[in-house]
């Protein structure tokens, strides 16, 4: 898309609204393959991203809205999608106007899924994706229809099969998560003390718009801002307050950083920074693991892994500061300096 | 709400916890429409509500318990919205109630655009498995028919965003210019809009040259130029008191070519006729046949694009593929209705199509636009 007038390239006009879809096909063909394998190892016969999975759509697909039934077989995944929509992931993908239920449940028998098991994406909140929507993210009428018109299939969660997938980072979305962290870092150097609540929000999602970062809403209290900057659907965070950092939380700040690499448990981090801890996943929104000093044991067991990104955000007496960051083979690296 | 549900036969009014707009990924308007029921209710951004229709108070259901001026108490989910929603349906005695559920279909004059509802199926499935003997309906219109007239405070916040969306409007006709990066002019206006206060709802922006129509951008890339003869079209919205207004202008980087005028002329006389007829009672299809006529009684075309103004996904909806079903056509228009009138007009061949629109009231005279503006073609030459 990028440098192209999209008339001139045949897109379609009409309601369908473009959005980033630069990733290579070999990107898309990493992506499938691996939630393949991973829905095998599952013991799922497909996968399904059901109307209000928003987030795990768009990974598999690269349209702004769409239901996908990938087989875990290798064949290829069918898309249903909004009216005008193709792209070069999805040439020819099965259009609807409006009407989900039916095109799904077609899209399952036609993939001969009638008696599967059915890996649903967002039914619930998982370890690694919709991390804070415990009760899920999916759509009621549509999917009670498709479960109605396939009876004898089983449909189960399988929200971690693709949040396990997206977790790890391939070198292109690295790529676009650098980005998003440059954009990000622009913001921050609007970010005044002395501005009111509007003109904060202006000055700072008006730099990052410029520069072209998708729109993910700001949090702003008393004590900060943070900020969140997109390219390429991956989100960089960052977390300023409008004083100055305290040594203290400074200094939990480096100390984390040192202790974050791979081979080493999200526990440990817990243990050796107590209250302090506040760190997260970094992708397409709503990421885990979400570690904190709550966390539970199947998350604090979790081995550090490298080519994964997080905010490390710690906190310390209501007040914190957070930056991007990446994991390496050899430790950590900070996405903004 | 409790006169409407009454009327319907339910013995309490529910609206379930329903699904997040942002994760949805459809349109915008379908984004702010799918939770706009909690709120319209609570003024919560995320809310579910119990309304019982005997007269005992709402109960209110939010993530963290949090308060308002209207509600001093919620019932707190922490994650499990299935289970305390059940338990504020028990403890109403709704066990074997019949009760009116809003957002499981689309309605005629909210949730116009989902046609599949907008309710959280884990959380929902939760309910029903917990109340066996209770029924669930659809009452999406219980909820709708109450949205569908405006206060006067909800019509004075309409009033506010429309004012801001024409500040929007003003400061893209200033910064708009060949040479310039659709991102920047995309990054001005939002700017303009969020300074005067607006909550976030992205512009839609098309820029192509004229007689053509390209994609439609919510954030355009950096590296997307405008030219010299493109035509900028948009919906520039504001948000204000959590009401969405709309306003239109097009703008065109070159002088108005002459075959164009006759079409700017008609699309004007039909959106004040068009304006004219909005009287309180009149039956939609009269509307949609009287502008779907007009065009063609001066040798062009016309066709009705319109839809409600509201907490977001107002109908009715009427577009040139949405218009005109039995149940729309015989829907009346009433005092306080609010939408964004955007009639289109054409060239006898269809190649010249213009549409410029707004805010405007339905009042005892007829349509009035809520920020008084003239169609017409704005052209940076």
């Amino acid at each position: 898309m990028r440098g192209v007038r999209p008339e001139k390239a045949g897109r379609p006009g009409g309601v369908y609204t473009q959005v980033w879809d630069g990733y290579s096909l070999a990107e898309r063909d990493r992506r499938w393959s691996a939630v393949r394998a991973e829905a095998a190892r599952h013991g799922f016969d497909c996968i399904l991203v059901p109307l209000g999975d928003g987030v795990n759509a768009r990974y598999l697909t690269q349209f702004r809205a769409s239901c996908v039934v990938l087989p875990t077989d290798g064949r290829e995944p069918i898309a249903v999608t909004d009216r005008g929509s193709r792209n070069a992931w999805f040439p020819e993908p099965r259009l609807t106007t409006r009407q989900w239920a039916e095109p799904v449940a077609e899209a399952l028998l036609d993939s001969g899924m009638e008696r599967a098991r059915i890996g649903v994406t967002g039914l619930r909140g998982g370890i690694f994706g919709h991390v804070r929507a415990r009760e899920g993210v999916v759509s009621h009428s549509p999917f009670a229809y498709v479960q109605s018109r396939l009876p004898r299939a089983s449909f189960e969660d399988a929200t971690d099969v693709l949040g396990r997938v997206r977790y790890v980072k391939s070198g292109e979305e690295i790529a676009c998560l650098r980005l998003a962290a440059s954009i990000a870092a622009a913001g921050l150097a609007e970010v005044r003390p002395d501005l009111n609540e509007p003109t904060l929000q202006a000055r700072v999602l008006g730099r990052m718009l410029r520069l072209g970062s998708e729109y993910c809403p700001p949090e702003l209290s008393a004590s900060g801002i943070e900020i969140n900057a997109v390219w390429g659907t991956q989100i960089a965070q960052a977390v300023q307050p409008f004083a100055e950092v305290p040594a203290q939380l400074r200094d939990a700040f480096d100390r984390g950083l040192e202790y974050l690499r791979p081979g080493c448990s999200f526990g440990g981090l817990v243990d050796a920074l107590g209250d302090a801890v506040r760190l997260q996943s970094l992708g397409a929104g709503d990421d885990g693991p979400l570690v904190t000093p709550s966390s539970p044991a199947a998350i604090r067991g979790l081995m550090i892994e490298p080519n994964t990104a997080f905010v490390w955000k710690p906190s310390l007496g209501g007040l914190s500061f957070g930056r991007p960051i990446l994991i390496t083979d050899k430790g950590v690296q900070q996405l903004i300096s | 709400m409790r006169a409407n549900a009454a009327a319907a036969g339910f013995d309490a009014v529910f609206v379930p916890l329903c699904v997040d707009g942002r994760n949805l990924n459809l349109s915008l308007e379908q984004s702010m429409g799918v939770r706009s029921d909690g709120r319209y209710l609570t003024q919560f951004d995320c809310a579910a509500v119990v309304l019982p229709s005997d007269g005992r108070p709402p109960v209110a259901i939010t993530e963290e318990g949090q308060t308002n001026g209207w509600f001093t108490e919620t019932r707190a989910a922490h994650g499990k919205w299935g289970r305390t929603m059940a338990e504020a349906l028990l403890e109403c005695g709704l066990e074997r109630a019949r009760i009116g559920v809003s957002g499981l279909r689309r309605g005629r004059v909210t949730h116009a655009r989902a046609t599949d509802g907008v309710v959280n199926h884990t959380s929902y499935a939760e309910v029903l498995r917990r109340l066996p003997n209770a029924r669930f309906e659809d009452a999406t219109e219980v909820v709708g028919f109450v949205r569908y007239v405006k206060s006067e405070e909800e019509m004075a916040c309409i009033r506010t965003g429309a004012s801001i969306a024409v500040a929007g409007i003003e400061r893209m006709t200033e910064t708009a210019r060949p040479g310039l990066p659709a991102a920047k002019l995309y990054a001005a206006v939002m700017e303009r809009m969020l300074e005067l206060g607006s909550a976030y709802y992205p512009l839609a922006l098309f820029a192509s040259p004229l007689g053509t129509r390209g994609p439609r951008f919510e954030n355009p890339p950096p590296d997307l130029m405008l030219r010299a003869g493109d035509l900028i079209t948009h919906e520039t919205a504001a948000v204000w008191g959590g009401l969405i207004a709309q306003e239109l202008q097009p703008i065109l980087l070159a002088g108005l070519p002459e075959a164009w005028k006759p079409v700017v002329d008609l699309q004007r006389e039909l959106f004040y006729a068009g304006m004219e007829l909005m009287r309180p009672g009149l039956a939609l299809g009269e509307l949609i046949d009287f502008v779907n006529g007009f065009g063609a009684r001066r040798g062009m075309k016309s066709l009705i694009l319109m839809h409600g103004r509201g907490y977001g996904n107002d109908g009715p909806l009427l577009t040139p593929t949405d218009r005109g079903s039995p149940e729309l056509r015989e829907l009346r228009l009433a005092k306080g209705n609010v939408w964004v009138w955007k009639p289109i007009a054409y060239s006898a061949d269809e190649t010249i199509e213009f549409s410029w629109g707004g805010c405007v009231e339905v009042a005892e005279r007829g349509g009035r636009q809520l920020v008084p503006r003239e169609p017409r073609m704005v052209c940076v030459a």
